[in-house]
């Protein structure tokens, strides 16, 4: 169930960096990225990677429910309304590379404000033990780097770039804003973990049927890489 | 009136008083100005209000607080103020339960001079966050950090336009106070610790949401904090945490050394902080948002080292010495005293060694166990003004080299059969210096070698034939030594000296285990130099069976033997044996069970043997293996149904027998259980069924039989002799009638004429048996149906009788009429046809007793021709024959038997039925009472049977053979007669 309002105090605390606005390309952009580097590409199919998001969606649901257990915070609990990742809407003009761009960005997106947001917990409440809640939290953010990964070979197998890092900035006021602040960045995360699961497999039915098309670009790129 | 007598001088002063008073009165009033320039500055973080304002001269001043929006008094008091001598500004500070952010707050004051106020001063508002201007919802007092056990009021300011829901502390849903339109509070009392990102407190105003967080916690306490040194030269300081403040993160404990940062493990509870020098005295300042706590120490360096542990160890070693040797990190330890313990450890034990000295860098270990391997640490401390022990080193290790082994323990246990077997313990691996290969056993006399054998290092037994050791000796003293040998050589020899004799013990005592051994004790024996040896094994040992032993120094005169081979329910022979130059001596032997337990069998073939009327019941005894425990007797049961009642206990456990008597005729199950003291065993059954013997039930019949035999041959012995009294007593003769003229003899019928007074009625039977006769009296004339229902009685009419033989039934039959059989006891008794004045009336007896068939059938005959004379003569004139109506015949057969039977078959059975017998001689008497036959009717004695018995002597005696005794007695007393 999805957040029906946005409140608009913590619109305006949480300064939201769309990666668009740090310059980040998007599939037009043609900005050459790097590879991971070691990364087996020909293991990696969208199938694949969807078993990885669903299962991130789940780590995200337990994630979650640790955190409201910690903090007392009721199922019903109204967060702000609104997306802290900033993509371009989804449209029926994308095409699958297109799509698939949009989920690799959300998605590093995703992981840099669970890492600050991991970040700003441990500097304010950190008392150096780790608990459940810390652990999952660790293991949510391993997933979704995992997932990130996935995404970024798919990615470039369709000879699309890559997009960087963007640096998504917080600032909040109190620290039950903080709290809140996390929340929602949880919230974000199982939301583009099950956005990602759906789209990847999408991508999967959509790469099967058209099997001897999607060869088409691999070798293309394959012949401007032997260039 | 003295006293109203005011001087002049007292009226003055009163009167200036008065007016002086007065005069201040007015002065007063005058003075209490209203308070000027009010001025409000708060400090929300405390949530204190500083209130100033301008007063005159006045001390004290009312002071009202109000919230502004629904005009409620927060605070009003009287309170002393004074004057700040530079800004001429009365000041007053006051602390708020709430914070101050909560809603608007009105302050006046005024002067107050006792009683006297002045006017309110003008209206001061401090406005807070739930102005109009200010539409967000807000919580207050963000992210305050308090006490545990303290109270906080927290507000919540709604969002203009919202509404308010809830305000929750942790998950706690709070009772709310409503302070202004928009502020609602909660107070929360005695707060608890906080988890680490606190404690959240949220505001629900649909549809937003506000909160703050609360951080509950303690100072800082930290506690054992000491500084010490490892190199001489810096100091580490230590400290422990102490209580957790249960603040986290930033707002975790902050400590400083000497004002110095320190950083520190937030996870470890034991804090270290490092100072490059040592500076003798160290401050220790522990700091987080609720206080701060300092801890102070100060030392010599010398006094607080802790050396670092010794690294670089190398070891050389030798079969049982061994030298360590290890360096230091620092070389300022060279001139450092130190202390240090190393702890050894072999696969079997683990030793500690202490040493000491100036930069000690080596240690020496003696007294180790060759061919074994060693496992050491080290660590040391100062020697003078030791402050603790530095770490241990990493471990070192080294083997000891190879030694000639122990001489092996050596016992030997004589077999009974002339053999005794040498036995020797393993050696361990202390003992054994390194792995045995073999054991050497020399057996010699007088130093003369009398045999020698090479043994596997596997055996530990030999066994030597006595008989034949003893032939070769010649000072019968043979000795044997026992080598163990490895690869460092043999093993010094272990003597035993061989007993060429088997001696069994002449006393064996029980002995009790407890606390987990056999204690024994003994007397002292002067011949035991050299100590004493217990062995001990399974009583039930069988040659060459396992054996163990100890050895005991001769102070000692008592030990408790304790092994773990020893088992419940097993007998365990203990003997103590004296050691000396010559053969061990037994000197005493003990049996015990470690545990006893009940018998794991029963007593064996249980037998219950009747002897008259007691049982005897035998067994066998349990065979020694399956007692499990010592027999303490026995107890008999004998079965009640499914029950076991006990009988007898016996307490001699060599009983095998007993005896249960004062039983009756029946079956009994007796079961016989032993028991030791552990219980009993599930016992033995066995059944017996108890008879009167045979023979005394035949003997009482031979003794009765006997008796009654003896009794009779007396009595008729008795009336033999004393026949003529008896005869005189009970049978007188009856005097012959003497009768006129002659009575001839010839046989005719008898005509007998009843006297008028006497009537008899003859039962006429026609039925002729010929195996039976009976007399008949035939009436002399036919009387109607009338007649025969008649009892026997007097007639008016005098009656002609004739009387002839008829047969009659043999067997019994009651007398029909009661009255006739009691007037006439006497004639049932003699067995004879009692004549009275009544007529001819027939006795009992005659129905009782039965008539012999021959006697029978010869008056049969006799009676033939008395029956035919009179069918032939009788013309009406004597009696006729009496007939059975309902039974006709051809001739004139005997009488049935069955009419006798049946009273009811016939009119003839109603007559009167004579006498079955009728003696052929009385005849002649009848005769001579013809006509009349006065006989009948006279008053003859009822003894007189004279003619009623059958003649002749043969015809007594068959009788005799055939009747009862009493028939026997009346024939003999009749024979007695004649």
């Amino acid at each position: 169930m999805r957040p029906a309002l946005l409140e608009p105090r913590a619109r305006s605390t949480v300064r939201l960096l769309s990666p668009f606005l740090l310059g980040a390309r998007g599939p037009m952009a043609h900005k050459p990225t790097s590879r991971s580097a070691g990364s087996d590409r020909s293991r990696t199919t969208p199938g694949r990677a969807a078993a990885v998001a669903q299962l991130l969606h789940h780590e995200c649901s337990v994630l979650l429910e640790l955190y409201r257990k910690k903090e007392s915070f009721t199922k019903d609990l109204t967060v702000a309304d609104g997306h802290l990742v900033s993509v371009p809407p989804q449209s029926s003009q994308l095409d699958d590379r297109d799509k698939l761009w949009r989920l690799h960005s959300a998605l590093l997106q995703c992981r840099s404000l669970l890492e600050r947001a991991a970040a700003r917990e441990e500097e304010e409440f950190g008392s150096g033990k780790k608990g459940e809640y810390e652990t999952q939290r660790n293991t949510v953010k391993d997933r979704l780097s995992y997932l990130i990964d996935s995404t970024g070979e798919l990615l470039r197998a369709a000879d699309g770039k890559t997009v960087s890092t963007p640096d998504l900035g917080v600032e909040v006021k109190s620290l039950f804003e903080l709290k809140l602040w996390v929340y929602r960045v949880f919230h974000e995360v199982e939301y583009w973990a099950k956005t990602a699961s759906t789209t990847l497999q999408e991508l999967s039915v959509s790469a099967t049927e058209a099997k001897p098309r999607a060869r088409i670009p691999r070798t293309r790129s394959a012949r401007s890489a032997r260039r | 009136m003295s006293c109203f007598n005011v001087s002049p001088f007292t009226l003055v002063w009163l009167t200036c008083v008065v007016l002086g008073l007065l005069v201040g009165h007015t002065h007063a009033q005058v003075v209490l100005t209203v308070p000027q320039e009010l001025s409000l500055s708060p400090n929300k973080s405390t949530q204190q209000l500083s209130i100033s304002w301008l007063g005159g001269d006045a001390t004290y001043f009312d002071l009202m607080i109000l919230r502004t929006e629904l005009n409620e008094t927060v605070f009003y008091e009287t309170v002393s103020s004074r004057v700040n001598p530079l800004s001429g500004r009365h000041h007053w500070t006051w602390t708020s339960v709430e914070p101050l952010e909560c809603t608007s707050l009105s302050v006046q004051v005024r002067s107050r001079d006792g009683q006297a106020t002045s006017e309110w001063s003008s209206t001061q508002i401090l406005q807070g966050n739930d102005i109009p201007s200010i539409e967000k919802s807000q919580m207050f007092p963000q992210d305050r950090i308090v006490y545990v056990g303290s109270n906080t009021t927290f507000c919540c300011i709604v969002k203009e336009g919202n509404q308010f829901d809830t305000i929750h502390y942790g998950s706690t849903v709070m009772n709310v106070t409503r302070l202004s339109r928009r502020t609602y509070t909660i107070t929360v009392t005695n707060q608890m610790p906080s988890q680490p990102s606190g404690t959240n407190v949220f505001c629900r105003n649909k549809p937003d949401l506000c909160g703050t967080v609360v951080f509950v916690g303690y100072p800082p306490q930290p506690s054992d904090f000491a500084c010490e040194t490892k190199d001489l030269k810096s100091a580490v300081c230590y400290w422990n945490e102490g209580r957790d403040t249960h603040l986290y993160g930033i707002r975790r404990t902050l400590y400083s050394l000497n004002n110095r940062t320190c950083v520190v493990s937030d996870t470890e509870k034991h804090k270290q902080c490092a100072s490059a020098q040592w500076e003798g005295t160290w401050t220790l300042k522990a700091k987080n948002d609720l206080g701060q706590y300092t801890l102070s120490d100060s030392a010599e360096i010398r006094h607080r080292v802790h050396p670092v542990a010794p690294q670089e160890l190398t070891s050389v070693a030798f079969s049982s010495n061994s030298t360590v040797q290890w360096k230091w990190k620092y070389d300022s330890y060279a001139s450092l005293a130190l202390v240090c313990e190393v702890v050894l450890t072999s696969q079997e034990f683990e030793k500690k060694y202490t040493f000491s000295g100036v930069g000690l860098q080596s240690a020496f270990f003696s007294d180790l166990y060759p061919d074994e391997e060693y496992v050491g640490k080290v660590r040391c401390g100062a020697q003078q003004n030791f402050w603790k022990w530095g770490n241990w080193s990493e471990p070192f290790n080294f083997k000891t080299k190879v030694s000639a082994p122990d001489p092996p323990d050596v016992w030997m246990r004589m077999n009974g059969d002339d053999s005794v077997q040498i036995i020797w313990k393993r050696l361990s691996r202390k003992q054994s210096h390194g792995r045995i290969t073999g054991f050497i056993v020399t057996l010699w006399s007088s130093e003369e070698d009398l045999q020698q054998n090479h043994f596997s290092a596997n055996t530990l037994t030999v066994s030597i034939n006595l008989t034949e050791i003893s032939t070769l000796s010649r000072d019968r003293k043979v000795t044997a030594s026992i080598f163990a040998k490895n690869a460092g050589g043999l093993s010094q020899p272990a003597n035993l000296v061989l007993p060429l004799h088997f001696t069994e013990p002449t006393v064996v005592s029980r002995v009790v285990y407890s606390d987990g051994g056999f204690p024994l004790s003994w007397q002292s024996d002067a011949n035991a130099p050299c100590g004493y040896v217990v062995d001990w094994h399974d009583a039930f040992c069988m040659p060459n069976c396992s054996v163990e032993w100890i050895k005991v120094a001769a102070e000692i005169t008592d030990i408790s033997i304790e092994s773990v081979n020893f088992e419940p329910g097993v007998r365990y022979n203990l003997s103590l044996y004296s050691c000396s130059s010559e053969a061990p001596k037994l000197l005493h032997r003990w049996q015990g069970y470690m545990q006893e337990l009940v018998p794991s069998s029963a007593v064996s073939q249980l037998i219950a043997n009747q002897q008259d009327s007691a049982v005897l019941l035998t067994w066998k005894e349990i065979p020694l293996f399956n007692r499990r425990g010592f027999l303490q007797g026995y107890n008999i049961y004998i079965s009640n149904g499914s029950q076991l009642t006990l009988l007898a206990n016996l307490l001699d456990p060599g009983r095998r027998e007993y005896r249960v008597q004062g039983l009756s005729e029946g079956s009994y199950k007796f079961t016989v259980k032993a028991y030791t003291s552990a219980g009993e065993d599930t016992g033995t059954t066995s059944s017996i069924t108890l008879e009167t013997p045979i023979y005394r039930f035949i003997l009482a019949i031979l003794a009765s039989l006997g008796f009654t035999s003896l009794f009779m041959v007396v009595v008729a012995f008795f009336c033999y002799k004393k026949r003529k009294w008896v005869k005189t007593a009970f049978y007188p003769d009856i005097p012959e009638p003497k009768l006129p003229g002659d009575w001839s003899r010839t046989q005719r019928p008898l005509d007998v004429k009843p006297s008028p007074h006497s009537m008899v009625h003859i039962v006429e039977k026609p039925e002729w048996d010929s195996s039976k006769e009976v007399l008949i009296a035939i009436p002399e004339d036919n009387e109607g149906e009338d007649g025969l229902g008649d009892e026997p009685a007097d007639t008016d009419e005098p009656t002609s009788l004739r009387y002839y033989n008829q047969v009659v039934d043999e067997r019994p039959i009651r007398p029909r009429f009661p009255d006739s059989s009691l007037s006439s006891t006497s004639s049932l008794d003699s067995g004879r046809t009692d004549v009275t004045y009544t007529g001819i009336q027939t006795s009992g007896s005659s129905f009782v007793f039965q008539l012999d068939s021959e006697a029978s059938s010869e008056d049969h005959k006799q009676q033939l021709a008395v029956e035919h004379s009179a069918s032939c003569e009788d013309g009406g004139l004597g009696y006729r024959p009496q007939m059975q109506p309902s039974a006709p015949s051809d001739d004139m057969g005997p009488m049935s038997a069955e009419a006798f039977d049946d009273p009811q078959g016939g009119p003839g059975s109603w007559g009167y039925k004579p006498q079955c017998s009728w003696h052929l001689d009385s005849p002649v008497e009848a005769e001579e009472s013809a006509g009349f036959a006065p006989s009948l009717g006279s008053p003859t004695s009822v003894a007189s049977t004279q003619f009623l018995l059958a003649d002749g002597e043969e015809h007594v005696e068959e009788k005799r053979q055939s009747s009862t005794a009493a028939t026997w007695f009346t024939n003999l007393l009749s024979s007695t007669k004649q």
